[in-house]
């Protein structure tokens, strides 16, 4: 059974801390029993990988209880650091379905009276969010009669804005293992390699120089490892391509952007390349992508904001002239598996989306993320790394070197 | 004629007790320490009743048959009477009746798993008892 790191293992995590820092924010607003759904809540507390369907019940004291379906239990009880009377199957049998079986453990800790239950919902542009569905919201709400449900996800947001050493250190790990991954690829291209070689095959040489060095999956939902090649490279404002079976072919960009997991901890890096030569206008294009990447990184530190990065990089971009190839986006949220996506809390113009005046405070995580697209010319590029935000700079974790390459 | 006994009274108990000491070794029941009251609701007197099993170490260490509330157990399930008594009867097997909803179990779903392929052993035991249902 996977329990808690020693507190001198670089990957330590003080999980019953974390539970205690909820259960002091809980009493704090008044919230009895704390109902978690979302990925980013089972993660961020169970320290396990919940693909299923699951749910976390805090109570005011003691340990949170897990609850999955009862196909997966088994392997949580194995990674989580909760034992096995704290994560808890349900299935579809009498007594045992997941609404039944958390409403009862919810009463339990009531013991009778009537409460104010915290549960997550919200709206997300990341598909495996898990806020409450509806359906569930009524059947717990009808299970639950007398007490009050109120949202209180917040509650979890704050609490894992600002990343601890030891999630830290599994970025950076993971961060090293997707560097690897990169090593691989340029292997693989190098030396006439890339002849014959598809998207989905780069995705795979990085899968596996990526697993060989400790990651457990190419978390992204979207695909995996992304490989985008030729036209792919530039579609207009898109940076999400799943790799497709489409040849690599000579005087195209390829752009790769891969992924690794290690201990919930999200490695994500993408690296460009032109296959056999570049044009003197496509070599154009690449130095405004890395000349703008570099500038970007030199801006983030405690105080910057999204939106403060944004207009400076775009009136750079507007200067050079290629403002009009810009995702008008840096940057992109980012935590243990699930929580992906927004920066910062949930207190910008537009509901849970990344207030763009949020001020970056040491000790955030964040993807520093750019899309350059030139659909015209079929070309673009792609930059994401996860950065560390310092008091004066940031610290960008993979290490693998920014710069576009031909690949000869 | 054979001699039968009425379900689930004290007669019925006691042979059961004797047949599952008897054909169950503790090895069978992989040494478990764990207890669980079957609670049988609208039986034909109109009366609920339950049946407790509790075993130490594989060892069958008590056997109870009686009305209202049982011992406190580590599992719970409640289901009507005519479910529980075609389980005992070998006419509907476990999975089914687990699956149909009408039984409802309490007690940690993983460790209940571990344990269903016991209570078919013991089911297929006490189906063997001649009883009046």
């Amino acid at each position: 059974m996977a329990k808690l790191h020693e507190q001198n293992d670089p990957y330590f995590i003080d999980f019953p801390a974390r539970v205690s820092q909820i259960q002091k924010e809980m009493a704090r607003e008044g919230i009895d029993v704390y109902l978690g759904s979302r990925l980013r809540t089972l993660s961020w507390i169970s320290d396990a990988f919940c693909p299923w369907r699951s749910y976390v019940v805090v109570p005011p004291e003691g340990l949170p209880t897990v609850f999955t379906f009862v196909i997966d239990a088994a392997r949580i009880i194995d990674e989580s650091w909760l034992d096995e009377d704290h994560v808890l199957g349900y299935a579809p049998m009498g007594g045992m379905d997941q609404i039944t079986i958390i409403a009862d453990h919810i009463k339990a800790i009531l013991k009778g009276k009537r409460g104010r239950v915290g549960f997550e919902t919200g709206l997300s542009n990341y598909l495996p969010e898990g806020n409450l569905t509806h359906f569930e919201y009524e059947a717990f709400h009808d299970a639950l009669e007398g007490n009050h449900l109120v949202n209180a996800h917040h509650i979890i947001d704050r609490l894992s804005l600002i990343k601890d050493q030891g999630t830290v250190n599994r970025f950076r790990r993971a961060s090293r293992i997707v560097d690897e991954g990169h090593k691989a690829v340029k292997e693989a291209l190098s030396n006439n390699g890339w002849k014959g070689m598809t998207e989905t095959e780069i995705a795979g040489i990085a899968a596996l120089a990526m697993r060989r060095a400790g990651s457990v999956w190419e978390w992204s939902f979207t695909g995996g490892n992304e490989i985008a090649s030729g036209y792919r490279t530039g579609m207009a404002g898109c940076a999400c391509t799943p790799a497709t079976t489409r040849k690599l072919k000579k005087g195209e960009p390829l752009m790769v952007d891969i992924h690794a997991m290690f201990k919930l901890a999200l490695g994500d890096h993408a690296h460009n390349y032109f296959i056999g030569q570049a044009t003197k206008r496509q070599l154009w294009h690449a130095k405004n992508f890395v000349d703008i990447v570099s500038k970007t990184l030199k801006a983030y530190r405690s105080g910057a904001s999204p939106l403060g990065i944004a207009e400076e990089m775009m009136d750079f971009a507007e200067t050079r002239g290629f403002a009009e190839y810009m995702v008008p986006g840096f940057e992109h949220g980012i935590g243990m598996m699930g929580d992906e996506w927004r920066i910062g809390m949930n207190d910008g113009p537009m509901p849970y989306w990344t207030n763009p005046e949020h001020c970056y405070q040491e000790g955030e995580v964040l993807i520093c993320a750019m899309q350059y697209a030139c659909p015209d010319e079929k070309i673009g590029f792609r930059y994401e790394n996860p950065i560390l935000i310092l008091k004066d700079k940031c610290e960008a974790m993979s290490k693998f070197g920014l710069r576009i390459e031909v690949i000869e | 004629m054979e001699h039968t006994v009425a379900y689930l009274s004290q007669q019925w108990r006691d042979e059961a007790e004797k047949r599952l000491k008897a054909e169950i070794s503790p090895e069978k029941m992989k040494h478990l320490t764990s207890s669980v009251a079957y609670v049988y609701v609208d039986c034909p007197d109109g009366r609920d009743k339950y049946l407790f099993f509790k075993t130490e170490n594989g060892t069958f260490a008590q056997i109870l048959v009686g009305e209202g509330e049982p011992p406190d157990s580590e599992f719970r399930v409640t289901g009507p009477y005519d479910l529980f008594a075609g389980l005992t009867q070998g006419k509907i097997k476990s999975q089914r009746a687990l699956m149909s909803g009408k039984l409802k179990l309490r007690g940690n779903m993983v460790k209940a798993l571990k344990l269903a392929s016991l209570a078919d052993r013991i089911n297929k035991v006490l189906e063997k008892i001649p009883a009046r249902y």
